[in-house]
């Protein structure tokens, strides 16, 4: 267990590391071309591993629903966004904003999808994500302000 | 300040955009592996950011000026994002088929990127702006993991 609890908290750590990359190619290369670089990379990585794993399946790929291939195109404006983001917010807080929006938004997704309302419990923590982005907003709002003085 | 803002709801606006790319992979998965589905939306996410790239110089940049410098300066391995990129994939088929199960892999995966934020930001890695962490910074970092996971567990 304490070895796979181990392996996620590592994978967080891996996924600010490709994140930090693609922030630091975008100052020099923009966004789009960040977001270029990640995926074809990303791609080509991905082919050994296909192949070392046997999980090579063209054909049953071919019979998933259109709707099923958006996924990529989403994912090179997300990595395009968060690169743009990623150095003017820094790490700490294009972290925390992300990860905010992507529960948020995962809370309606599943609404929409299963069309059922949201747990009691779901909505508390929505509400208390909130609370901590604004808590982290208005923090650096003052010191802002006393720094201005 | 409005810049800050703009900034804030960018990145809000792109996790967002992370659960609606899940939410379709996860599809693709269904019908593969997650390794596979993945591998997919790399090819066709490349091809996407590829379109973005030619739209964007035709659009966003006005005529008359040069075009950035690619690659000045930037050491090679910073093109390689994309590996930790796909590693994270791996790592994670591991750990949502071990007894964390997805939601634990989730939520661990959410601590893990926060104590890489407080690292980075106060070492400065990977060239980033090197500045101290604050304790009510980690309060609100704590909320926001609070609540996420309350929101995988309350499902």
């Amino acid at each position: 267990m304490l070895v796979y609890v181990s392996l996620a908290l590592l994978n967080g750590l891996v996924i600010g590391t490709s994140r930090a990359l693609n922030g630091q190619l975008s100052t020099q290369n923009g966004p789009f071309k960040a977001s270029f670089w990640n995926h074809a990379v990303g791609a080509l990585f991905l082919i050994p591993a296909l192949f070392a794993a046997g999980e090579w399946q063209l054909d049953a790929a071919s019979a998933a629903p259109p709707v099923a291939y958006l996924g990529g195109v989403i994912g090179a404006l997300f990595v395009a966004i968060n690169s743009y983001v990623f150095y003017r917010l820094g790490a700490m807080d294009s972290a925390l904003l992300v990860i905010s929006g992507q529960m948020i938004s995962a809370v309606l997704l599943d609404t929409l999808n299963q069309g059922v309302a949201p747990s009691v419990t779901r909505c508390l923590g929505v509400a208390v994500v909130l609370v901590g982005i604004s808590l982290r907003y208005l923090s650096g709002k003052r010191r802002n302000r006393s720094s201005a003085r | 300040m409005i810049r800050r803002s703009m900034d804030w709801i960018l990145a809000f606006a792109s996790g967002a955009l992370l659960a609606l790319m899940i939410n379709y992979n996860s599809l693709l998965a269904r019908h593969t592996t997650p390794m596979f589905a993945s591998w997919v939306a790399h090819g066709v996410g490349a091809v996407a950011a590829l379109a973005l790239v030619l739209l964007s110089s035709r659009i966003a940049r006005p005529a008359g000026t040069p075009p950035p410098d690619p690659g000045a300066k930037l050491p090679f391995w910073f093109y390689l994002g994309g590996v930790p990129g796909a590693i994270t994939v791996l790592l994670a088929s591991i750990t949502v088929n071990s007894s964390l199960t997805l939601s634990g892999t989730i939520a661990f995966m959410l601590v893990g990127q926060v104590l890489f934020g407080i690292v980075s930001d106060t070492f400065g890695w990977f060239r980033t702006l090197k500045r101290r962490v604050e304790a009510i910074e980690l309060v609100a970092a704590l909320l926001i993991l609070a609540g996420s996971v309350l929101i995988i567990f309350g499902a």
